[in-house]
Formats: C-alpha cells, sequence, structure tokens
C-alpha cells in the first residue's frame, strides 16, 4: 500500500520517536553548513553588475554553492562599495591602489562568497578575455542600458553563437518599449509601479506616501532573477539549450499590490493607503503606546520609538477578548461581525479606542496584557532588538562571520533566506577589494602569463 | 454635450453597473503602436537591437514556446497566508503543474475583501459562489482541490498525492502535517525523492516559533514586518510629521514579508531539485519565514548595528544612503529623483537651476557636497532635499518629469494603480493584462520572467472555485473514480 510508513532502520525508529522541534532543528542543524554538500555545485555565473538588484541574482546563486565571478570597473568598482549609511561604515582598502578609500556597507549582503574580477569592456582587446569567461560558464546577468552590450559584441546575439547553452540576463527597469532605455532604481519602482501608492498613513491622518526604507524591490527582484535562472536551468538540463531573459524590476512593484490591479481592473478604485492597519482585517494593525519600554536609553530609537505594538485579533474571540482586556466591550457589541469591524470608519474607532487604553502604558505593558489574556502581540523590533533576539540567534539567522579578509562581521542574510536540510546555504565571506581574484581566474582559469595580467594592470584595462 | 443617462445614484451600489470593463475597458488609451515605439529605439541608434528584442522576447509570444518547469508536479497545502501562495504562484507559471489543496470549507483567505465589501468579491459563473479579489489574483495555474486531512482517508489520499509529487509546500501550522503522520519525516519514507517545503511566518522551531492565539487565530504577515525591524525602519520620522499623525513605523502596504518569503521558497525548492536530479536522486527539508526571508533583504541594517551599535531610524521618503535618491511633494503629489554618481548629481542640479538658479549656487558650490561619499551625511540630504523641494513646490508631477527627463535622469512621480496600469510602456510589454477567467474578465500583473527567448513564464488561468478539479486531479493522481470522490465528499473527506 502507497500510504504504509515503516522505519526500515533503528535510527529511523528513532527518528520518528523525536518531539518535532527537535526534530527539524536536527535536520537543519544550523552552525554545521559545511558538513553538507552544496546545491547548486558546478555552476558558474558572471556577475556583470552594480548596485543591489542584479547582484543580488547572482549572489542567490553564490549562497547555494555556484561559483560566482563579479566582473567591476578596474579601480573604481561597483558604484554600491562608495554607498554606505551617513557615510560612515566602510572596510578598507577598495583596491591596491586605493588605501585610503573603502567599500561601504551598502555593499553588504549583495555579492557574498563571489570572486571579484576588474576588466574594462571598452577595451576592444578585452572582447576575446571576455568570450573565453563566456565560454567556460553557464551564464550571466547583466545590467547596462539595453543595447550597449550589443554595441560591445557581448549581447546575447553573440554569446549564443560562442555557447549555446548560456543563459544570458538583463536587469534593468523597463525592458523593450517606450521607455526601453529609461534608468531605474529601486525607489522609482517603488515609487511608479504601485507599492508606493499603497504603503502610509492615509491622507486623512496627515500622512504621505512612504518609501520603504529599504530597496526591497531591487533585492525582490534580484530574487525573481534567481527564480528564473533556476528555472531557465531545469529547462537546459532537458534541450541542453540556454535562454535570454529581459526582466524589468519595476514590475515586481505592481506585483506587490495584493487586489490591487484587479480591484482597478474591474471595478475603476483605486487602492489607497491604509496606514498601519490591515484594509481586509481588524484588528490587525499597530497602535501607539503611551510610554517608551526605555525611557532612560541613550539612543533615541530606543529612547523614544520602543511604542509600538503590532496587534491581531481578528477573528471573533480574540477580538472579543481584546474588547474585555482593554475595558471595551462596548466596541465589541457594536462589530460583533468581522464584516462590519473592518469597514473603514469602525477600524478608525476601533484602534483609536486602543490607543486610549494604551496611553498610560509602555510597549511591554501592552504586548504582556495581551499574550497573558492569549491574544497575538508583538513588539515593534528595532535592529538591536533583532539582534538581541534569541529566536534569531538559535536559528542561526543571524550570526557572526569570522571574514577571512575584515574579521568579525554580523551577517543578517544568507541563513535567512531558508534552511535546507541536505544543501544549506553557506556564507564564506562577505566581499573582497576590486579586482582581488584577478590572478587566480586570468591565470589559473584563462591561462594568461603573469607578465600580461600586470601588463593590463599598468593600463589599468583590469 | 453628453447624453444625460437614465440611472438614479443612490448608493454606491448604484455605481457599480456604470464601471464594469465593458463600459470602462482596460486599457482606456490604446497602448502605443511597434511604429512609435521604434522611434524611441532609433533615439540611440538601436533600431536593428529593438527589433530584435521585440522578435525573440515578445510576452504575445510566449504561447508559442515551451515551459520551463514542464513535467515537474507540485502539492500547496496551506492557509491564511500569502507566502505559499505566491511560491506556488511562480512556480506554477514557470510551468510546474500546481495543486492548491483546501480543506472542504475552503482557505479563509477566499472570504477577505478590503474593508469587508462584498460588492468586490466576484462570483464564479457556473455556481456564483464568491471569491475575494486577493484570493483568485493568487490562484495562477493551480487546480483547486479539497481534502480534509483531519481524517484518517484524507490522509491515505494525500499520501497517495505526495507519492507523484516532486515538491510540496506546506503553510500550516508547525508540526501540524508530522501529527497528522504526513509531514516530511513520513512521506520522505513513501517519496525519498520529495522535496518539501515549509513556510512560515517566524519558524517551526526556536523561542518565537509559529504559534496560534488561545482562540486558534494564526499569525499573519506584518507581524513578520514588525519582528525583523522592517517596521520600526520604515516611516517619516517624528521631526517630519508628528507623531501618531504620520510620524511613527510604517508597515508595507501590503503583505511584503510573505512575498518575499514566497519567491525564495520557489528558488530553494527549484536549487533542491537540482540538486536531486543533477546530484543525488534525493529530495529534502527545507523552512522558509517570512520574517527571515525579509530580513535577508534589510539592506544592511543589522549588519550595521554589528558595525558600531547604530540602530537605523526612520528618513520618510529620503534615503539615508544616497544622494539623491528620494521622492519629495510637488503641485499634485510626490515626484521620485534618483543620482548620486558625479554624472548624474550635476545633471540633476543643471535641470533645476534653469527654472531655479539658486540651486546651483546653493549645492553645486558647496565645497561639503562636491565629494559623492559625503553627500550621504544627514545634515547634506536635508539641504539638498530642502532646495529641491523648493523647485518641486510650484510645479506638477508630469512637469517635473517632462524637465528631468530631458536630462535623461531616473525620476519619476509616485503614481496611482491607475495611473500604473495606463502607464504606455507597462501598456505596451505588458505587464498588466486580462485574461478570461471563470469570474468574467480580469486584470492582473503579469510575471517578470515572461520576456524571454525560449521557455518564459506565463499565466494561463486566474482564479478557480473552492474544489473545481476535484474530480480531474482524483481521478489523474490517485485513481479515485466519480463515484468514490462523491462518496467520501459525503463523508467530509473531501
Amino acid at each position: 500500500m502507497a500510504g504504509e510508513i515503516r522505519p526500515k532502520s533503528k535510527e529511523e525508529l528513532e527518528e520518528m520517536k523525536i518531539p518535532y522541534e527537535e526534530y527539524c532543528r536536527k535536520a537543519f542543524d544550523p552552525g554545521n553548513e559545511w558538513s553538507k554538500p552544496d546545491a547548486l555545485k558546478g555552476i558558474r555565473w558572471l556577475s556583470c553588475t552594480m548596485y543591489i538588484f542584479t547582484p543580488h541574482s547572482a549572489c542567490n546563486l553564490a549562497e547555494l554553492g555556484a561559483e560566482v565571478i563579479k566582473i567591476e570597473i578596474p579601480r573604481m568598482g561597483d558604484a554600491m562599495r562608495h554607498t554606505s549609511p551617513f557615510n560612515e561604515a566602510y572596510l578598507y582598502p577598495l583596491h591596491d591602489t586605493r588605501p585610503m578609500t573603502g567599500t561601504g556597507y551598502g555593499f553588504l549582503n549583495a555579492n557574498q562568497n563571489e570572486f571579484f574580477l576588474s576588466l574594462d569592456y571598452h577595451i576592444p582587446e578585452m572582447r576575446e578575455v571576455f568570450y573565453n569567461l563566456v565560454r567556460q560558464s553557464d551564464g550571466l546577468t547583466e545590467l547596462y542600458r539595453p543595447g550597449t552590450f550589443d554595441r560591445w559584441k557581448m549581447s546575447y546575439r553573440t554569446l549564443q553563437q560562442i555557447n549555446p547553452r548560456f543563459i544570458y540576463v538583463w536587469g534593468g527597469g523597463f525592458g523593450y518599449g517606450p521607455k526601453v532605455f529609461g534608468g531605474s532604481y529601486d525607489i522609482l519602482a517603488q515609487a511608479h509601479a504601485g507599492f508606493a501608492s499603497i504603503t502610509g498613513m492615509h491622507e486623512n491622518m496627515g500622512g504621505h506616501a512612504t518609501k520603504s526604507s529599504n530597496w526591497v524591490m531591487d533585492w525582490n527582484s534580484g530574487s525573481l532573477i534567481t527564480f528564473g535562472v533556476l528555472g531557465a536551468i531545469h529547462w537546459r538540463r532537458k534541450t541542453g539549450l540556454g535562454t535570454m531573459i529581459e526582466f524589468s524590476q519595476v514590475q515586481t512593484s505592481t506585483m506587490f499590490t495584493e487586489y490591487a490591479v484587479p480591484l482597478y481592473g474591474r471595478f475603476g478604485i483605486v487602492r489607497q493607503r491604509w496606514g498601519n492597519w490591515d484594509t481586509q482585517l481588524c484588528v490587525h494593525g499597530i497602535i501607539l503606546c503611551g510610554k517608551s519600554d526605555f525611557p532612560d536609553a541613550q539612543n533615541p530609537q530606543d529612547k523614544f520609538d520602543a511604542r509600538y505594538v503590532m496587534v491581531s485579533a481578528f477573528q471573533d474571540r480574540d477580538f472579543q477578548e481584546l474588547c474585555n482586556i482593554t475595558g471595551q466591550k462596548q466596541l465589541y457589541d457594536k462589530h460583533k461581525a468581522h464584516k462590519n469591524r473592518v469597514e473603514a470608519l469602525a477600524q478608525i474607532e476601533i484602534y483609536n479606542a486602543l490607543e486610549k487604553w494604551a496611553a498610560d502604558k509602555t510597549r511591554s505593558q501592552v504586548v504582556k496584557a495581551m499574550t497573558d489574556a492569549g491574544i497575538l502581540a508583538y513588539p515593534v523590533m528595532n535592529d538591536r532588538e533583532v539582534y538581541e533576539n534569541p529566536h534569531y540567534k538559535e536559528r542561526g539567522t543571524i550570526r557572526w562571520l569570522d571574514d577571512p579578509l575584515y574579521g568579525d562581521v554580523l551577517l543578517q542574510s544568507g541563513y535567512s533566506t531558508g534552511h535546507m536540510s541536505k544543501t544549506p546555504r553557506k556564507v564564506n565571506w562577505i566581499w573582497r577589494p576590486v579586482g582581488a581574484d584577478n590572478v587566480k581566474l586570468y591565470r589559473d582559469m584563462l591561462g594568461y602569463p603573469i607578465s600580461k595580467i600586470e601588463e593590463w594592470y599598468a593600463k589599468a584595462w583590469i | 454635450m453628453p447624453a444625460k443617462r437614465d440611472v438614479e445614484i443612490k448608493s454606491r451600489k448604484d455605481t457599480l453597473d456604470l464601471i464594469t470593463p465593458e463600459i470602462r475597458p482596460w486599457p482606456v488609451s490604446p497602448p502605443p503602436s511597434p511604429e512609435e515605439v521604434k522611434k524611441f529605439y532609433g533615439k540611440r541608434k538601436a533600431e536593428e537591437f529593438g527589433q530584435w528584442l521585440e522578435d525573440n522576447l515578445k510576452f504575445e509570444y510566449s504561447f508559442g514556446k515551451p515551459e520551463a518547469l514542464q513535467g515537474f508536479k507540485v502539492l500547496d497545502i496551506g492557509l491564511w497566508r500569502l507566502g505559499h501562495k505566491f511560491a506556488s504562484a511562480l512556480l506554477s507559471q514557470a510551468g510546474a503543474e500546481m495543486i492548491c489543496i483546501e480543506p472542504p470549507g475552503g482557505d479563509p483567505m477566499r472570504q477577505l475583501t478590503p474593508f469587508g465589501r462584498e460588492e468586490y468579491m466576484l462570483a464564479d459563473k457556473e455556481t456564483g459562489e464568491k471569491c475575494g479579489l486577493g484570493f483568485i489574483d493568487h490562484m495562477r495555474n493551480k487546480y483547486s482541490v479539497t481534502l480534509n486531512v483531519e481524517t484518517p482517508e484524507g490522509q491515505e489520499v494525500f499520501k497517495k498525492l505526495a507519492v507523484h509529487a516532486d515538491a510540496v509546500i506546506d503553510s500550516t501550522l508547525p508540526g501540524y502535517m508530522d501529527k497528522l503522520g504526513i509531514g516530511y519525516r513520513q512521506l520522505k519514507e513513501i517519496n525519498p525523492r520529495l522535496v518539501y517545503c515549509w513556510v512560515g511566518l517566524k519558524g517551526q522551531w526556536g523561542p518565537m516559533k509559529d504559534r496560534v492565539s488561545n482562540f486558534g487565530q494564526w499569525e499573519l504577515d506584518p507581524i513578520a514586518q514588525a519582528v525583523d525591524s522592517y517596521i520600526h525602519n520604515t516611516g517619516f520620522p517624528q521631526d517630519q510629521l508628528p507623531r501618531g499623525k504620520g510620524g511613527d513605523p510604517t508597515r508595507a502596504g501590503c503583505w511584503a514579508a510573505d512575498y518575499v518569503a514566497g519567491t525564495q521558497t520557489g528558488i530553494n525548492i527549484l536549487a533542491a531539485l537540482y540538486w536531486r536530479d543533477e546530484v543525488s536522486n534525493e529530495g529534502q527539508f527545507i523552512e522558509v519565514t517570512s520574517a527571515e526571508a525579509l530580513m535577508d533583504i534589510l539592506d544592511f541594517d543589522i549588519g550595521w548595528y554589528g558595525f558600531n551599535a547604530s540602530i537605523k531610524g526612520r528618513t520618510g521618503g529620503w534615503d539615508p544612503n544616497l544622494n539623491q535618491y528620494e521622492w519629495n511633494p510637488c503641485k499634485d503629489g510626490y515626484m521620485m529623483i534618483g543620482g548620486q554618481s558625479d554624472r548624474l548629481w550635476y545633471r540633476i542640479g543643471m535641470c533645476i537651476e534653469r527654472d531655479y538658479p539658486q540651486f546651483g549656487r546653493l549645492i553645486h558650490e558647496d565645497p561639503f557636497l562636491k565629494e559623492v561619499g559625503a553627500r550621504n551625511a544627514l545634515h547634506a540630504l536635508i539641504k539638498t532635499y530642502s532646495v529641491t523641494t523648493r523647485w518641486l513646490r510650484d510645479i506638477n508631477r508630469v512637469e517635473a518629469e517632462t524637465k528631468l527627463m530631458d536630462y535623461e535622469i531616473a525620476a519619476g512621480p509616485v503614481l496611482y494603480i491607475d495611473e500604473t496600469c495606463e502607464f504606455p510602456h507597462f501598456k505596451y510589454r505588458p505587464w498588466v493584462y486580462t485574461s478570461e477567467t471563470d469570474y468574467g474578465t480580469v486584470l492582473y500583473a503579469t510575471s517578470n520572467n515572461a520576456y524571454q527567448q525560449r521557455a518564459p513564464h506565463r499565466l494561463k488561468w486566474l482564479g478557480r472555485r473552492l474544489g473545481k478539479d476535484n474530480y480531474e486531479i482524483y481521478q489523474r493522481w490517485v485513481g479515485t473514480g466519480p463515484t468514490k470522490v462523491d462518496e467520501l465528499k459525503g463523508k467530509g473527506v473531501i
């Protein structure tokens, strides 16, 4: 019978008996990733990329075990290396010739495990070198304006002749069409295609369209490219043929709007911002408490902003209990059915009442009162609290890396994309200086003599 | 003069029939023609390359091409959340056969509709059964079957389905499937090649693992956004807007963490399948959570805390790392401007100077602002954006955009969804498009992987009423004929 499950050995019998939580912890075993193989062993990818969006598409592959070669402009490197929060966090050096310039934290998490090659695409003599890389690789991601690589005879039209298995990804803002040459950034995607129009407090509450602090459109578009690439790799296993993907990043923002597109299409209704509440569930939102959890802290983020709680009690029983403990039975009587309390005016009334109740309480008092009553509530955590949270520490999703060049670096990425029991992702190093692997790749992989490499270096071709 | 129409509008309900796609179709104005678009390619002498792109990648050609994941079979079981739904939509748009398993009562998400308004739910043409738009939009190329896995017969059926599956996406509560004897640890015995991925909010294990309230309510995003610092770092600071009136930490308008987790779920499953097919012939167990997947892409934020104990604060419509890279209010909305390299930075200034000569004196001639890195300091942002907004406040979005476009700057207004859906470039590609569904014509956002030379992703159908495919799938996958299916239905198993 198909469904019958019999342990085949004593170990398996034991395994069946372990409590589930313990079983998961053992299966994923954070900290022991290197005792397990890489999922994408043998895939070699060229990353002709800058910023966050396209680099992240290759970084996902590198975390999964592919060999990724990042090609940068000689001596200058990826523009993101020159980006750092308020210009204050850098790791040195950027390049041998620039010891006093560092790589900024803006570069962090987007180029892990990669090998760093420098190459000036403008030099006709370097084209053959590039072709040699293509002959030995599975694919590339590039982000230059459409037609640029084509002018240099480096577009898919040329490369598929050299390597028919090659998978070529162009990632950019718009792609073919009237805005083909339009430049794009994460913030443009947020602004232009829907995400910003639904994020932020409603106009009537004094709010503005709000930028997601993080470059989520860039990062997630990069991941969507990785998804496309893996699909193409599966298809290539069958057919032996590569493909080209033209990926427009601005589009991701339209995808991140839930029901907004069909709502507009069918009813002509334009979804608006709804602040910290949910348009489809109530209570399921963030409330402001009267007092901070850390009134004496030095850091203003702790001192003034540890005041917000995410409360979720949208089912009838939960809402009833929420009304009970906050002393607002009349609210429950008035809005017994979810259908009624999720209406806009009801939401305003309910959240205002909750904030009034919380006006003389600290954030942790509110969370405790709700948790004790069996209702779901979480503090809105800042970066320090997330770092100190034992949950992520135990799961290994936030951890310190002993980076071979830069020493102790705190990691929030890589491991947090998901645990895999047999081929976990790994982070070996955060990045290396511009052109750090030139000799390794130009000599050891492509066979150019050191004298040649030195000549190129002197001319700033690499 | 337009003809006076014989309609009386007393409430919102009376207007609903006036805005259907038959009366107000999408697109309201036609997309640009290929001839017009050729002129744009010509601007950089790329007519031929542009033509090559269209010939090879055009969205409209996707149905004449093979599917990347054709032959893969995947089960998706879960409730309430978008993470597993987005993941399975990605896989099914790439060509995998996707079976969405719901309890006989259906996923409660089918009932969700903005502000509880039933009139915005769509009715299935055959049965009249209503479904929320969010759920319909995520049911892409998926079959819908019902199964009560809490019954022994249901578990037997699930095991039979799992024997055929390459992957299972599970978004139930931690340990739920295991307790029923159909979790990874049991299924791997009957299908060692199975890739099993649990998708949740915070985890199946660990001190803050997923839980339910005392009354059985599930945790849903934006809880995930709250516990990984996304919300704390997003929004306007109280120095810009009063607290409680816009100057607060702000959630993403959508369940963003779920979308991100869904994307990583898709990647991890495909990587595991690659390793299975190429190397090991073995499946494996995967766990993806919304809170952590979003944390992966919170820039350097938590890493920065490790660097010098900085705790990121909010900066509203500005980016704390780049200058210029922000949106600011203008006369009729918000205008986004970006460009931090010297080349773009000075071009932005040249554009603004045409109308407002002070900009050059105040910004370009400030010695502090001459160094790319130095411009990111907070006071530099405040100065630059104050002066930029002085220019923006007198003009509206389209004026600002036209002027900035003359200088080839990546700039654009904050658009509302109607403007997005009608944006000429978006219509041309198209990245919103219509699908004729069981619920009538529905407008949807297309996949960004649809523009591919050989195996593009595509939408075949959208939305599915509950259990529509019970007979077909149970016959084809489990060998259970209609009579038996009806019998099981009677017993509440299906």
